[in-house]
């Protein structure tokens, strides 16, 4: 456990470190980086211009740490796409982008999709449903990527008390970050058990690793993440940043048992993969979740496809688009 | 009415070329709206504006006595100075969700009108005239107020006036809503509170019905007969805690206004005199508090300040508003300073958790407030 003590101390930061925008933006420009930040959206319409007006105004406008800010957009049949657009966000369908792989639906999908569509050495994703958005969401990530060129991945946490004293107190993620990823993590991975929220959906990477990422669509797309990463480049290419509080909307239990559902396919597919187990069956797609009716019980049938797309880097369309990386 | 054609021709310019800080002033917006600031509780909103100041250069990025945050954008000449103030504070508890939402054409969220957008507009103004290249000869006292709203009785405002260490030749009052109002007076009133307990007689217990609702309701009636409905405003009531137990305290909040300070005080003395027979009628114990209170007195509607004001709000299109009158007139008028109170955009369920402002009307209501800036630049207010 020495390497995560290690890990914890050198690697877990906070957002307040990196208050120093001016210095951000010249340590940036200094390395010729260029950055954007991609929104995956369905139906967001009530936080998504929100997040526009502060990332464009405070990353963009005041410190030109953003070279683009980009809407991906899963198919939203409320106002989302009007808004971004109107926020000055570029703003793509995901069907639009490599038409001919294909359209799959899933926030994955948007994921990956934004590797081929968007032009930055970093790719920063901030989902579009946080309530309490702030500047942080974004630099907070992107900066250890700028000051430790060793760094790769750098995930968000969400830990800050109103009040501390010397004693200890838990950290942790949500449900099924406790009940399921954590324990898994614990007992197949123990290093990654010290990101503290896994399934944070906010988190920056450098296009050289997250070309070579296979990106499950579905619930399963951090894990997988983190899983990969971590077996490719080790612990020390991992960060992750306190970005202090986010507020979002609450899942009810059913729906984070469909999540808990994609990531565990997802986390399989990587234990045979990397021949940690072996014998497992053919894994299905559908959860079978059930409710009562009068005095019927009934079977309610969810597929859950966790399909994953390849690494960037073997579409021949992006290695096109990139100057053909042969 | 005063003519300047070539102010009011840059003005007229201006709403579409502040079209291009759309997403600061928002942002700026944004940040203040949602940290919570409670009359009395405005420290964070103050630390952020003084931040802002901070990051724009301005000088003497200070606080005072009383939680006041207040800066300098310093003029060209720097003979004159011009205050622009807005309160920090809202109405809204800092229990409640503060979680603003944009759309393209409003913003939605509790305390967005009343004031996170006149408080944002002290934050973002030196930005704006930095982006418009101009600069004022006099020195810009910009300054987020505390303690205004209800038991605050405007004291940040106040407090700075009575104490700042250089003369202010005006003062200017931004509010987020109603584009379009231009307050240069006051009148004399008092917000007030009026308390009722009812005592309950030892052993009846349930079986007394005594409601101190009801006793208010009595409260009620006589004030409607002592004063003229557009003197009163029945602001609040609340009380009791539960259905089936007879309400034994509440109190009703009242807003009165007259257009003497002497008037006031007559009245004043007939609502104790109410009180007190009520209270003999009844036996419930009544107070009546004073809360916050504001003198008589202000500009008149042809002060060259209110007349330029007036010409540039036409030049922009703007409809003027009906009154004249805000208690914040009255804090500029106690220290012989001229003074306006202006608002930025159109909004609607003022005090409501769902209160909005639209986002067109802003540019339009910050080219007034630059306008009538400039024109108390150019001497406007000078010699009155």
């Amino acid at each position: 456990m020495t390497d995560i003590d290690n890990w914890l101390r050198s690697n877990t930061f906070h957002h307040s470190q990196f208050w120093d925008l001016k210095r951000l933006v010249e340590e940036k420009e200094k390395q010729g980086l260029l950055l954007s930040l991609c929104i995956p959206t369905l139906n967001e319409e009530k936080t998504i211009g929100k997040e526009l007006v502060l990332f464009k105004s405070e990353l963009m406008d005041r410190y030109p740490l953003l070279d683009e800010i980009a809407v991906i957009d899963s198919g939203s049949t409320d106002r989302t796409l009007e808004v971004a657009a109107a926020f000055g966000a570029d703003v793509y369908r995901s069907a639009d982008i490599l038409p001919d792989l294909g359209s799959r639906l899933g926030k994955g999908e948007n994921l990956w999709k934004a590797i081929y569509q968007l032009k930055g050495d970093i790719i920063v994703y901030v989902d579009a449903d946080i309530k309490n958005i702030h500047p942080r969401f974004a630099y907070g990530l992107i900066a250890p990527l700028i000051y430790r060129p060793e760094i790769k991945y750098v995930k968000a946490f969400y830990d800050r008390p109103l009040a501390t004293s010397k004693e200890t107190r838990p950290l942790g993620g949500g449900r099924v970050t406790e009940i399921l990823v954590r324990p898994l993590f614990s007992l197949f991975f123990p290093e990654l058990s010290a990101l503290v929220q896994p399934l944070s959906g906010e988190y920056a990477v450098r296009r050289e690793l997250l070309e070579r990422l296979p990106f499950p669509i579905g619930y399963g797309v951090e894990t997988a993440h983190l899983i990969d990463t971590y077996s490719a480049w080790g612990l020390e290419a991992i960060a992750q940043t306190d970005l202090d509080s986010r507020v979002h909307r609450n899942q009810p239990t059913r729906d984070l048992g469909r999540m808990a559902f994609g990531i565990l396919h997802a986390f399989l597919t990587r234990l045979r993969l990397h021949g940690i187990v072996s014998g497992l069956p053919e894994l299905t797609t559908m959860l079978r979740q059930f409710q009562t009716r009068a005095d019927e019980y009934e079977q309610l049938l969810f597929e859950i496809s966790e399909e994953e797309r390849p690494p960037m880097i073997d579409v021949p369309a992006y290695r096109e688009k990139r100057g053909n990386m042969d | 009415m005063q003519d300047n054609p070539g102010l009011h021709e840059f003005v007229a310019r201006l709403p579409a070329a502040l079209e291009g800080c759309r997403e600061i002033i928002l942002a700026n917006l944004v940040m203040i709206g949602e940290i919570p600031a409670p009359t009395f509780h405005e420290q964070a909103r103050i630390d952020f504006l003084q931040q802002r100041f901070t990051e724009s250069g301005l000088q003497n990025v200070s606080s005072d006595e009383v939680g006041n945050g207040a800066a300098v954008l310093p003029g060209t000449e720097g003979h004159k100075n011009i205050l622009v103030s807005a309160h920090a504070d809202t109405p809204f508890p800092a229990t409640i969700e503060h979680t603003l939402s944009i759309y393209p054409e409003r913003v939605i969220g509790p305390g967005i009108a009343d004031n996170s957008l006149g408080l944002s507009m002290i934050a973002t103004l030196p930005m704006l005239l930095d982006f418009l290249d101009i600069q004022l000869r006099s020195n810009l006292i910009l300054m987020g107020a505390t303690r205004s709203l209800g038991r605050g009785d405007l004291a940040g405002l106040r407090f700075f006036l009575a104490n700042s260490s250089v003369p202010i030749s005006a003062g200017l009052s931004v509010e987020g809503v109603q584009l379009g109002r231009l307050d240069y007076a006051s009148q004399s009133s008092i917000d007030a509170e009026i308390t009722c307990r009812i005592q309950v007689v030892p052993g009846k217990g349930a079986a007394d019905r005594s409601s101190a609702v009801l006793v208010l309701n009595q409260m009620i009636q006589r004030l409607c007969q002592l004063v003229r409905p557009q003197d009163l405003v029945l602001g609040s009531i609340e009380g009791g805690t539960a259905f089936k137990t007879p309400a034994r305290n509440a109190v009703l909040r009242i807003e009165l206004q007259q257009d003497s300070d002497n008037k006031l005080t007559e009245l004043t003395r007939s609502i104790d005199a109410i009180v007190e027979d009520i209270s003999a009628q009844t036996g419930a114990q009544l107070r009546f508090d004073i809360i916050a209170r504001s003198n008589a007195g202000g500009l008149d509607p042809q002060h060259p300040l209110v007349e330029h004001a007036r010409s540039i709000i036409t030049a922009l299109g703007i409809e003027p508003g009906q009154g004249c009158y805000s208690t914040v007139a009255s804090c500029f008028n106690d220290q012989g300073i001229p003074g306006l109170v202006i608002g930025i955009t159109e909004g609607q369920h003022l005090n409501q958790p769902d209160e909005e402002i639209e986002i067109e009307p802003v540019f339009r209501g910050i080219a007034q407030l630059i306008g009538i800036l400039m024109a108390i630049d150019g001497g406007c207010c000078d010699g009155h």
